[in-house]
């Protein structure tokens, strides 16, 4: 196989990122496979591992979370969505399914719905890459402490006890804090409109 | 009053990332298919959650992973993907199967139960209290999960309980008014633990409504006792 064994070290651009996603749809492309991988494999096992999940699970979801993407790829519209974005919902995705075999076991499988993906995507997510930039401006928006509130609020199980101890402050400031941030944050994007 | 009729922004946010348990998560899918203003705060998170991922430290992987994913890319996926069916769960797609109605369950003329609710099976419902029956929403993918279908008489009270988290409610038909305002079909109210607060469903109308939980729920007195088996 032709996968280029280093990967110059530059920041992809989410223009770039989404083309890689087009080039695997289009035609199967290994090797776009291969840059996709080494840029977010890494990540979404970061996400993982502070989702909670064991470094092992972690390694082994994002693999899983990259191979849904290279079967996937077809669905992606980068018209409407980062691949960032994509990407992030299909590790959420298998992030819950997850947590719930490891509660239940695998008795119960989840039915798919291989043609309706992305067709009816098109209402949630409204996203251009336009918007996806603003969505990173909002953020940069926020206070240093506020980011850091919305950062483990997506990240932890039990937010409020890990922000009251990370910010040093107690619960009950930590609950009144998260929502000020979270309402400060949906304000922000409520401007992207 | 102003009482809030969406989910709160925290509710959305966990819903976007992942962590709210099953009950609330289907309330929130449920008050999403009606609720394009939701929809789109929803996708806004969706993308926040995109915008952090491309932020976070990489964390490195297993040095033969790439080699180990490229020798996968060709065998047929083993499992069905369960990523599809949420996606699809949260933009409101037709679900593949639908129960029959509930023994017990009468809907008004006009009235359908909504798409995430009718596809699931949902147990008898039975009295529980003058005026009020319940019945229990069954959820395949977290068995523990507490989801209640309620239906209630005209001008009855939703009975006195307590719960240790969050406890939401999303009216199907009919409505409701507590201390902080009146709720109607489609409308999705949340509720804190330290708040014992017990809703009067309006005088014109019985009401439908579905009920989920953060922690776990105990209701008081006879109720308690009759809803145990359930709970
Ligand atoms: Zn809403």
């Amino acid at each position: 196989m032709s996968v280029q064994p280093a990967e110059p070290r530059v920041a992809a651009s989410g223009a770039e990122l989404s083309a890689l996603i087009v080039a695997i749809a289009t035609r199967a492309d290994r090797e776009a496979f291969g840059r996709l991988f080494r840029h977010f494999a890494p990540r979404v096992k970061s996400y993982l591992v502070r989702n909670g999940l064991s470094a092992n699970a972690a390694e082994e979801l994002a693999q899983e979370t990259l191979l849904t993407v290279w079967r996937k790829a077809a669905y992606f519209d980068p018209t409407r969505a980062a691949a960032s974005t994509w990407i992030f919902t299909i590790a959420r995705n298998l992030s819950i399914d997850l947590k719930r075999r490891e509660r239940y076991g695998d008795t119960y499988q989840a039915e798919a719905h291989e043609d309706e993906v992305d067709e009816t995507s098109g209402e949630t997510m409204l996203m251009t890459a336009e918007r996806e930039a603003r969505v990173r401006a909002a953020l940069a928006k926020l206070s240093e402490e506020q980011a850091t509130i919305v950062r483990l609020s997506f990240f932890q199980e039990k937010p409020h006890s890990q922000i009251a101890q990370e910010l040093g402050i107690p619960l009950g400031t930590a609950k009144s804090r998260v929502r000020l941030a979270l309402n400060r944050l949906r304000a922000l994007l409520e401007d992207l409109k | 009053m102003s009482a809030s009729t969406h989910p709160g922004t925290e509710t959305l946010l966990r819903y976007a990332a992942g962590t709210l348990p099953a009950g609330p998560r289907l309330l929130v899918d449920v008050h999403l298919e009606g609720c394009p203003e939701c929809r789109a705060t929803v996708a806004r998170l969706m993308s926040v959650g995109g915008a952090l991922l491309e932020a976070c430290e990489p964390l490195a992987l297993a040095p033969d992973a790439l080699d180990r994913a490229l020798a996968r890319l060709d065998r047929p996926s083993t499992r069905r993907n369960p990523a599809v069916l949420h996606h699809a769960e949260a933009a409101g797609a037709t679900p593949p199967k639908r129960w029959p109605l509930p023994e017990g369950l009468k809907l008004p003329p006009g009235v359908v139960l909504p798409p995430a609710i009718a596809s699931r099976r949902i147990g008898r419902l039975v009295p529980v209290a003058p005026g009020v029956r319940l019945g229990l929403v069954h959820l395949e993918e977290d068995p523990d999960a507490q989801v209640l279908l309620f239906r209630i008489a005209p001008g009855r009270a939703i009975p006195q309980h307590t719960h240790a988290g969050l406890e939401f409610t999303h009216v199907i038909c009919g409505g409701f008014s507590d201390p902080d305002g009146h709720y109607g079909p489609g409308d999705l109210v949340e509720c804190d633990a330290e708040v014992d607060h017990s809703p009067r469903v309006d005088d014109d109308g019985e009401c439908i409504c579905l009920a989920a939980f953060d922690g776990r729920i105990r209701f008081r007195g006879l109720l308690g006792m009759v809803t145990r088996p359930f709970l």
